[in-house]
């Protein structure tokens, strides 16, 4: 099997259209690479200095009202993370910052997608597309011959009367091409690593080490699928040609029209409301909770009856606190509630369209690796949930710290201010992106997906080749 | 007896076509049986079949006593292969094809030995470490018997291996066959070339139709009675 394996690998570096494909490859993956740093530098950059102006601004506030300041707001940018170089998921469409402010849960706004052009449509040169569209090419067109141009030229027949079994052969083949693949990929990977782990920008650590690993660990199981199957898919086809049409229509069918078909069934069963119908419908629920800016609200009128009465006192007056701050946390309380089960409701139905892609999955390995991919790189829906829970949550516990400070200003605080030294110990918005032990288990069944393909694949295949009569 | 090459009433049969019909040969350790026969007459299928390459219809090949259905790898530890048109790699020296063949027939040579086993197929020295996709018809054929000598077989199995040396080298062939029989190798040949075969063969069967019509020891005729012995079944 060594022997086949050197083989194969030696024959194809020596193969012209080989080399001229993978240098063509090899330069877009290190492209790729080279381009998706400078793109999360500048984006990382641009986020950093804006989180940083708006803290400034935030902390530097003049004498106010804390409801006033509640209302001036601030921003939470999304940082990215550092495998985003790599994969960049859905970062390019969902949005990098969120307006944080009173009574209000506005969505991360500001996509790359809504400020770029047209053909980022078409995607992004990543080098996760490279991977897992065009790497895929390079392997169909390294392996259709595979046993098609052995049993073409006679080669097979004096292969196998040396000894050896078409089962070796194949493995054989599968390990020479799989080395040729590695020499492709490999140096844009390392280059990948040691820009990661190499420069100061990248907060580098166990976790980042961890998510790279199983990253590569991921697209060498997704390789050795395609690997396989181009072996196999040639070892049964009676020529070159048919062999070649039916990989690169499996890669049609697998890269292209499945996902689309996938993402249209998905909408189609579980349709998602629009931005505006999911506001129009937290504001219309929001309604049936108290109003904090409206004086005549009678469940405002009953909630000052309350406090009276706890407080034993028979005026707003005497009242240690302020009535309007009780409001303003309770009718917070409200619509944040309201606000998190119309979002929970949202988040269900994008997690049940991309769970059928998921599924799908099990059925073409590029629906398992692209989401796989995307969460090991963290910038996948998930992680994107996770920065609008984590800026949420810092928004209602910003707002409620506010509504409690002019809770406890007492009467007539709409007419006083608290000194500007106050926003400066207020917590600022400090974002930490979930752990890999987080993302690890919402990936579990592209990674079940995959292993199924390899142990399946491998199996099957290696099989229907053994039982094939070749020569 | 022991045999080295058996076959017993084999038959191979296609959907459209009877290939081989009830063939029964026997072939002893240092014997060279040629097979004569046109284009179709079974020549190619009954080494095919003693390669284990096509499965039986019926009947049995055997290889040094082990049945080829039942021991398809087996087998091939004894066996040696030279096809009409030695096909390599052509990404591959000759040296490199050598060194290959050969190391998945479990020997691995010194490049000094893979380099005496080409010289005595008649490998020019100067094309040994040259690409095979530069090699003629003729070149790649050397190599192939370089291949099937560096096995040390039991038996060469060998369909047309002259075909597209020139006559020298047919020559240089004929003698490697001769001292390869003198050695106790057993040497399938088919064949057109009669002249070749009255050289070489201790025996020729004439195929016809997938069957074998006539068995004669080569000593027993002149090369102008096997001639006309081929030309009258040929004819009839």
């Amino acid at each position: 099997m060594h022997s086949i394996a050197q083989k194969e690998f030696v024959s194809t570096l020596r193969d012209k259209r080989f080399l001229v494909l993978s240098v063509l490859v090899l330069a877009l993956l290190l492209a790729a690479t080279l381009v998706g740093r400078a793109s999360y530098q500048t984006l990382q950059q641009e986020r950093q200095l804006a989180q940083e102006t708006v803290n400034d601004q935030f902390r530097h506030q003049p004498a106010r009202h804390p409801h006033r300041v509640a209302h001036y707001g601030s921003f939470a940018f999304r940082p990215r993370s550092g495998l985003s170089l790599l994969d960049s998921g859905v970062d390019s469409f969902t949005g990098t910052s969120v307006f944080l402010e009173a009574h209000q849960q506005n969505s991360v706004n500001f996509s790359q997608a809504q400020q770029s052009g047209s053909l980022i449509r078409f995607g992004e040169m990543t080098v996760a597309f490279v991977l897992q569209m065009l790497v895929p090419l390079l392997i169909i067109f390294l392996c259709f011959g595979a046993f098609t141009q052995e049993r073409e030229t006679g080669t097979l027949k004096l292969l196998l009367s040396q000894g050896v079994s078409l089962r070796q052969v194949a493995w054989g083949k599968i390990v020479g091409y799989s080395r040729a693949v590695a020499l492709v990929v490999a140096p844009a990977l390392a280059l990948a690593a040691a820009l990661l782990f190499g420069t100061e920008e990248f907060a580098s650590g166990a976790d980042l080490v961890g998510r790279l690993g199983l990253f590569v660990l991921s697209y060498a199981v997704y390789f050795f699928l395609f690997i396989v199957g181009a072996v196999v898919v040639s070892a049964v086809q009676a020529s070159s040609r048919a062999a070649l049409v039916t990989l690169l229509g499996l890669w049609i069918l697998g890269c292209i029209i499945l996902p689309k078909a996938t993402a249209n069934l998905g909408a189609t069963l579980y349709p998602a409301v629009t931005k505006a119908q999911m506001d129009a419908d937290v504001h219309e629920e929001a309604q049936h909770g108290i109003n904090g800016h409206d004086p005549q609200d009678q469940r405002s009128a009953a909630l000052k009856a309350g406090l009276l009465k706890k407080y034993g006192v028979d005026s707003e007056e005497k009242l240690p606190v302020s009535v309007g701050g009780i409001v303003m946390s309770e009718s917070e309380a409200y619509s944040a509630k309201v606000y998190q089960q119309h979002f929970a409701d949202l988040n269900a139905t994008y997690e049940r369209q991309n769970r059928l892609s998921d599924w799908v999955g099990l059925l073409n390995p590029y629906q398992a690796i692209r989401p796989l991919s995307m969460g090991l790189a963290g910038s996948d829906f998930a992680h994107y949930v996770h920065f609008q829970q984590a800026a949420e949550a810092y928004r209602y516990s910003l707002v409620q710290r506010l509504n409690a400070l002019q809770a406890s200003m007492g009467y007539g605080d709409k007419e006083r201010k608290l000194d500007a030294h106050t926003w400066q110990q207020l917590p600022l918005f400090a974002y930490q992106a979930p752990p890999l032990g987080w993302a690890l288990p919402r990936l579990l069944l592209p990674v079940v997906a995959l292993l199924l393909w390899a142990v399946g694949l491998s199996w099957l295949g290696l099989r229907l080749i053994s039982n094939s009569r070749l020569a | 007896m022991n045999y080295i090459l058996e076959a017993r009433d084999l038959r191979k049969e296609y959907p459209n076509k009877l290939a081989l019909q009830g063939l029964n040969l026997q072939i002893e350790p240092g014997e060279v049986f040629c097979l004569l026969g046109q284009n179709g007459a079974g020549k190619s299928t009954t080494i095919n079949l003693f390669l284990g390459f096509i499965a039986p219809t019926s009947g049995a090949a055997f290889v040094n006593g082990l049945e080829v259905a039942l021991n398809p790898l087996k087998i091939k530890e004894h066996l040696a292969y030279i096809p009409e048109n030695v096909m390599l790699y052509p990404h591959l020296t000759g040296l490199e094809n050598l060194a290959l063949f050969s190391s998945l027939a479990g020997f691995k040579y010194k490049e000094a030995e893979l380099l005496d086993y080409l010289h005595h197929a008649g490998l020019p020295a100067e094309a040994v470490r040259r690409r095979v996709g530069t090699y003629s018809k003729g070149m790649r054929q050397k190599v192939g018997i370089a291949i099937a000598v560096a096995k040390h077989a039991k038996v060469l199995l060998l369909d047309e291996p002259t075909s597209g040396l020139d006559p020298k080298a047919s020559n240089e062939f004929s003698q490697l066959l001769t001292q390869l029989s003198a050695e106790g190798t057993a040497v399938l040949m088919a064949t057109h070339d009669i002249f070749r075969a009255k050289e070489v063969g201790t025996r020729v069967g004439i195929m016809r139709e997938g069957e074998l019509v006539d068995v004669r020891p080569t000593a027993a005729l002149n090369a102008q009675e096997l001639e006309q012995l081929y030309l009258t079944y040929m004819h009839n």
